[in-house]
């Protein structure tokens, strides 16, 4: 299924973009996030920490609507499914 | 009553809101915390617009490098703490307006007093730990606080309304690292305004707050997108994970 994957500020500039992706049926966002990370090495050094971990502070919009991350393993996207990734900026 | 020389001044905006809009204006206080980037063209164009009374509070002094996009401070202004520069040149813009300076850091036992009895605050400041600091401080006093931050050519903005929107930390659980990024004055123009121009909504009753709602701009596609944002039932400034 294709999944729409729209990105702000540093992180867009990271992945290049908005994307389209395929992923399995079903597949949860943890999954859709790996397949993002795996777009360049910029990509993922503005989405995850060393470890492997999803950046705190990214956040995460699924279909307008806000998702927790601790909920990226448990949310099985469905055909269609708009996925936002921001990372709030700080200067003044 | 509005003076013959007040109805002259704002002549070409009183038919936007009525001669009790530009009162309200008049008579409301505004803290802007943070006479930075976004401080400076958030203050001037409130001045502007004929806002009684600004509070001006930043505890830093005016570096070379900050004349890029710091709008109200000149060359001449380097070295002075940046809330004496501001006040001098928002008192020259408009001699109506009262200002008072704060030259001090927000802190956890300062921060209520220093936004004092504001209508409402403009956070202008440019770190998650102060934002937090004014949000709590804003969420316990019950006063609206409008939020902007930039970075290179991307900003932010929302308005928070105590009790009744999202707040900072119910969109923001997690801060973003502190870093000295590049920034180009533009953006912080563009988004010190959107800035001013809600707190002129809020104090006239003009339009819609941007509340529960997060706009992004991008300067670099000179794109803005509206993402709705809402209350955590556990944040941990105004929900159930708060401990006052
Ligand atoms: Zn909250």
């Amino acid at each position: 299924m294709q999944i729409q994957v729209r990105s702000f500020a540093r992180i867009r500039e990271a992945i290049g973009g908005d994307l389209i992706v395929e992923v399995p049926d079903g597949a949860p966002l943890a999954r859709l996030l790996a397949v993002v990370g795996d777009v360049s090495e910029e990509a993922q050094n503005a989405l995850f920490e060393e470890n492997g971990e999803l950046k705190g502070y990214v956040i995460l919009m699924r279909n307008g609507k806000r998702v927790r991350q601790g909920d990226i393993d448990a949310l099985a996207l469905a055909d269609g499914d708009e996925i936002a990734l921001f990372p709030p900026v700080a200067g003044g | 009553m509005l003076t013959e020389r007040e109805r002259e001044r704002y002549r070409r905006q009183i038919p936007l809101f009525g001669e009790a809009g530009q009162q309200r204006l008049g008579k409301a206080r505004v803290a802007v915390v943070g006479a930075g980037g976004l401080g400076c063209p958030a203050a001037l164009y409130l001045a502007a617009a004929g806002i009684g009374e600004i509070r001006l509070v930043d505890p830093d002094r005016v570096e070379r490098s900050n004349l890029n996009r710091q709008v109200l401070h000149h060359e001449g202004d380097v070295g002075r703490p940046k809330v004496a520069s501001a006040a001098e040149k928002l008192l020259a813009q408009n001699p109506g307006l009262t200002v008072s300076v704060r030259h001090a850091a927000i802190d956890e036992k300062n921060a209520e007093d220093l936004i004092g009895d504001a209508d409402i605050v403009v956070d202008a400041v440019d770190d998650f730990a102060t934002r937090y600091l004014l949000n709590r401080a804003a969420l316990a006093k019950g006063i609206p606080l409008v939020h902007g931050a930039v970075s290179g050519f991307d900003g932010q903005v929302t308005t928070v309304l105590p009790g009744r929107t999202a707040c900072l930390r119910c969109i923001f659980p997690v801060p973003p690292p502190k870093e000295s990024v590049p920034v180009v004055g533009a953006t912080a123009g563009v988004v010190g305004l959107i800035q001013a121009n809600e707190v002129i909504k809020y104090v006239t009753g003009t339009g819609d707050p941007l509340k529960g709602r997060l706009l992004l701009w991008d300067g670099r596609s000179a794109s803005t997108v509206l993402l709705s944002v809402e209350r955590q039932e556990d944040c941990a400034d105004c929900g159930s994970g708060a401990h006052r």
